[in-house]
């Protein structure tokens, strides 16, 4: 029988094996260091999938070594055989989550006993292990066992993939901890013999199925001498199920020829019964959710779809903002994999579903509870079609530092968003308000075509000539119809800019607004920028963050052109700075998002700031319900698009107004008293679901074109998690 | 005036953040390529913000090719001494002589007793850190005769086979601020590693360390040369000058080289996690800081 691994072949850099007897030895340390790293180096070369180090009590420290190796390789799994002790398991763990972060999740680790026969401490070993690793778990890790006691550690960091635990030995003892909870057993065939193979696979098949697994969770690995014969090996793999032979010899002949001889017959013998991708252990199916059929996760999303077991899931589950636990994250990479995720998504018709560039979003959660999250980071790719044109290919999944970044070398800028971390597909479908929207618009304005896959998997080409009505629809609510998977944009010529920050009093919060909205009113369009204000705190200073680009690389004019900016009120710091566009999109926080809750945000977009709206505004800042107040400029270029040529139609506004706090009531109970003031919304900054938001993002007649659409393209409702426009709605 | 001749030293401080998890690689890969001494890396193995530190340092090893490596420093209560002596001289053999040994006998005893290490008193982590040092060198000492033998009240490690060698001699830099810790320093170390944002009296503090250092080392029959100073410091560049070590580049030199001088500093330690900074430290720090204590030395 086999256990349905996929048959891997791996070299076992043994210190015994490594005893060179060939070569002048001066320094035997350092000869059989660097014979270990070349070896290393050739096995991966010779398209070995495994090198292991075992521990050598005369030679050199095997995890050193191992990490040596790690940063010399690129492809190899890096097996390290170690033993607790002298290890320490926490330690341990720590030591694999580095290496396995910086090897990109080629680490596995097998606990040997060296001399013991018995166990000893490896079961809890194992346990605390597993607990280190497990980041996701925000509880410090505790452990009382009869061999080792943890107090009270903080778990992490969280590695790139999940490390396999394996353990090696014979005795019953360690038999039996294989079966019960490693991820594999790893034994020497000289040692045992293929009676003996047979006979310890079934002892451990025997405790994984007592402790509720499936026997075929456990990698069963051979250490084989070379000389071994294919025709010996076949049985070990057709009949015992050895997952992965490893070869024990350092000698570059033995190793060629394995490779040339052994392992392509290896494999064309076993072809038919084995080499599919192991499933997910009970304890990670344990995890699984209600209502997703997991089992029918397409072919093609399988290996990178996350579920709540999996390691990778810790990395996925939240946004930015918000706290999320979907049942499924899927991650296509390719167009033709965002058609079957969406296939995947409409068999689900009841459950959750959100889609997810770089989970920024503030209207659009992409993510949720018990659901399915479509990411599509991976479609990241930012590509110039036409240098002369300026026109580039971006993918959705790609981040705005990176396409400043990338667009940077020619010269070139996108005004999109004020942080680098957001994600294109999000702010590129909604609108683009940012650090250059006065001068160039908004991001979507610069859109001159999308591929998208609709609703029902259709792969469609959108611009002003193929499918106008849908080019129309996704420049301001491009949630609604589909998953663009790229989008075509012409860019502008953007040089150095100035970028100021000043810190102004702000005792006077409403005549402070207004002093602002006048300054950006009366300013050239090179300026744009933000204000934040946050709430009163009794008995201390009032003040307000002003921040402006001024796209001019001369600082007389940047100067100039900040000068009424610095004079609306006092100024208490300031910091202005000449650089790249790039520069000012460099502000992404590192890392996967660790967000809980759900935030509460108000959008608003107005033309003027009005002394009635600034009183109104100072007392919700008062009341102490919102805890961010943010205006951004628009208007400018932004106005001079027609208000019916994108689904993004309040282009008369000036100023895109935001209010953030945590308690939807409280904030609603000041809003109101904003609300009147506003000409429409922007959607991307508005967490409020209502229907009648709808109405705000979008007038009349644009609502009516849109829902229309939405009956053409998406009549049964499949996307719905940002703006949702109900295809079955009646016509506001 | 103390000035005990070192030839000087500029290293970076890098923080050992396990995300981006190559950040603190390619900045010892910046450093290296600067024409720096030194890529350190801060050791709390408690902090799961970070990188295990040795395997960052192997790993950060086998990606450079000049510079040296070293924990700044690393944390003995969690690194028990004979298999950190193995994995030092295991990656001196594999990186030809690069590795150097910042230690330090543990600052922050509640997060290291939660990992399940053991608390020790001031006095006794000292006595600890003697043992440890005691222990290591006997390990490296592969010509000498018979096993390891060490049985100390805190590491006993009996009959262990000595070995590997390391390929140079591994230095041993100890973090140390007070006067036992110094007096240890003077008797067994090759070095004393503090920061100076840590010393209250800033700067002038060295001069206490470097008396009680000096006249351990007097009692135990050794020069006080052959114990080098290091320190880890901190600064910005800037236009014009504001502060110590705030200001532009020739500022910076004339700052280092005044602490080289007065207090035979001769290992700068520069916390640094961007190339930038790193690479101007390299650039224009330090050889204008070599050339001004050169100039002064030859008076």
């Amino acid at each position: 029988m086999t256990y349905g691994h996929q048959l891997t072949f791996g070299v076992l850099l043994d210190p015994d094996a490594a005893r060179p007897g060939d070569g002048v030895l001066l320094d035997p340390d350092a000869a059989r260091a660097g014979d270990s790293v070349e070896r290393a180096r050739l096995a991966e070369e010779l398209g070995y999938d495994v090198v292991a180090i075992a521990e050598d009590p005369d030679g050199l420290d095997a995890w050193t070594l191992l990490s040596w190796v790690a940063a010399r390789t690129g492809r190899v799994q890096l097996a390290a055989h170690t033993s607790v002790p002298p290890r320490d398991p926490a330690m341990l763990a720590r030591s694999a989550a580095a290496l396995d972060l910086l090897s990109a999740g080629r680490v596995d680790l097998t606990l040997t006993t060296g001399e013991r026969a018995e166990a000893k401490g490896e079961a809890e070993a194992i346990e605390i292990i597993r607990g280190v690793l497990d980041a996701d778990d925000p509880r410090p890790l505790t452990y009382r066992g009869e061999h080792y006691r943890i107090p009270r550690m903080q778990r992490g960091p969280l590695p790139a993939h999940r490390i396999p635990i394996q353990i090696s030995g014979y005795a019953h003892s360690l038999l039996q901890i294989a079966g019960r909870t490693a991820d594999g057993w790893v034994a020497e065939l000289a040692v045992l013999g293929p009676d003996g193979v047979a006979a310890a696979n079934k002892v451990i098949d025997e405790a994984a199925r007592a402790a509720g697994r499936d026997p075929a969770e456990i990698r069963r690995t051979l250490i084989i001498d070379p000389g071994v014969s294919t025709d010996d090996l076949l049985p070990l793999i057709v009949e015992e199920g050895a997952g992965t032979l490893l070869v024990r010899s350092t000698d570059p002949t033995v190793l060629r020829r394995f490779v040339k001889d052994a392992i392509p017959a290896l494999r064309e013998a076993v072809g038919k019964t084995a080499g599919t991708v192991p499933g997910r252990s009970a304890a990670v199916r344990a995890k699984r959710r209600a209502g997703i059929d997991y089992d029918r996760v397409p072919a093609s999303l399988a290996e990178t779809a996350v579920e709540p077991g999996d390691v990778e899931y810790a990395r996925v589950r939240n946004t930015y903002l918000r706290g999320g636990a979907p049942g499924l994250v899927l991650r296509p990479r390719t167009t033709a994999e965002v058609v079957d995720a969406l296939g995947f998504v409409r068999a689900h018709p009841g459950v959750p579903f959100g889609l997810r560039s770089a989970g920024h979003g503030i209207s659009g959660r992409s993510t949720n509870d018990g659901g399915i999250v479509v990411s599509v980071a991976a479609l990241n790719g930012i590509e110039v079609l036409d240098e002369a044109k300026r026109l580039v290919r971006i993918g959705p999944g790609a981040r705005w530092g990176d396409v400043a970044a990338a667009l940077a070398p020619y010269g070139w800028a996108l005004s999109s968003g004020d942080y680098g971390g957001v994600g294109v597909g999000g702010l590129a479908t909604a609108g683009g308000v940012g650090w250059l929207a006065r001068e160039h618009g908004l991001t979507i304005d610069h859109l001159r075509a999308v591929e998208m896959v609709l609703a029902d998997g259709t792969v469609v080409r959108a611009s002003a000539d193929e499918h106008a009505d849908l080019f129309w629809a996704v420049r301001g609510a491009g949630a609604n119809f589909g998953v663009v998977t790229s989008f075509d944009f012409e860019v502008d010529e953007v040089g150095d800019v100035g970028f100021a920050q000043f810190v102004v009093g702000a005792e006077d919060p409403a005549a402070l607004l207004v002093a602002w909205g006048q300054a950006i009113e009366a300013a050239p369009r090179d300026v744009s920028g933000q204000l934040i204000l946050g709430p009163r705190r009794p008995g201390q200073p009032s003040f307000a963050q002003v921040m402006a680009v001024v796209d001019a690389d001369q600082p007389d004019t940047i100067i100039d052109r900040l000068q009424p900016l610095a004079a609306v009120g006092p100024l208490y710091d300031q910091n202005v700075v000449l650089l790249p566009y790039a520069g000012i999109m460099a502000n992404a926080a590192e890392g996967y998002h660790r967000a809980q809750g759900d935030p509460v945000a108000r959008s608003g977009l107005i033309e003027h700031l009005t002394p009635e709206f600034a009183a109104a505004a100072a007392r919700m800042l008062a009341s102490g319900a919102v805890h961010w107040f943010q205006i951004r400029t628009v208007g400018g270029a932004v106005s001079d698009v027609p208000a019916d040529a994108t689904a993004y139609a309040h282009r008369s506004a000036n100023f895109s107004v935001v209010a953030m706090g945590s308690d939807p009531r409280r904030v609603d109970a000041v809003w109101r008293d904003l609300y009147g003031y506003f000409d429409g919304m922007y959607l991307s900054f508005e967490t409020d679901r209502s229907p009648d938001r709808l109405t705000d993002a979008f007038p009349p007649a644009t609502l009516a074109r849109l829902r229309e659409l939405k009956r053409r393209y998406d009549p049964h409702h499949l996307l719905r998690d940002n703006f949702t426009i109900d295809p079955r709605g009646g016509q506001r | 005036m103390t000035d005990y001749g070192h030839d000087l030293q500029f290293g970076a401080f890098i923080t050992p953040t396990a995300q981006p998890a190559h950040q603190a690689v390619e900045l010892a890969v910046v450093a290296d390529r600067a024409g720096l001494d030194l890529a350190t890396f801060q050791d709390h193995p408690y902090q799961p913000r970070f990188h295990d530190t040795w395997t960052l340092l192997s790993y950060a090893a086998a990606r450079t090719e000049r510079i040296h490596l070293s924990g700044n420093v690393l944390n003995l209560p969690l690194r028990p001494p004979a298999p950190l002596a193995r994995s030092l001289a295991s990656l001196d053999v594999l990186s030809g002589g690069r590795v150097e040994l910042g230690i330090g006998a543990g600052g922050f005893w509640d997060p290291i007793v939660a990992m399940g290490g053991r608390r020790l008193s001031p006095g006794e982590s000292v006595a600890a850190l003697e043992e440890g040092i005691e222990v290591i060198r006997q390990v490296w000492a592969v010509d000498r005769p018979g096993p390891v033998q060490v049985r100390g009240e805190y590491y006993q490690v009996v009959g262990a086979k000595r070995g590997p060698a390391p390929a140079h001699d591994i230095n041993i830099w100890v973090g140390a601020y007070k006067p036992r810790m110094l007096a240890l320093v003077g008797r067994a170390a090759d070095g004393v590693l503090p920061s100076l944002g840590y010393l209250p009296g800033g700067a002038e503090d060295l001069a206490g360390i470097n008396r009680h250092i000096d006249e351990a080392a007097g009692a135990a029959g050794r020069d006080p040369r052959a114990v080098r100073r290091l320190l880890n410091i901190g600064g910005r560049f800037a236009p014009t000058g504001r502060a110590f070590l705030d200001g532009p580049a020739e500022q910076w030199a004339e700052d280092l080289a005044g602490l080289a001088l007065e207090y035979g500093v001769s290992a700068f330690i520069l916390a640094a996690d961007d190339a930038p900074t790193i690479e101007r430290f390299a650039a224009e720090v330090a050889p204008a800081t070599r050339q001004l204590v050169a100039e002064e030395r030859t008076y």
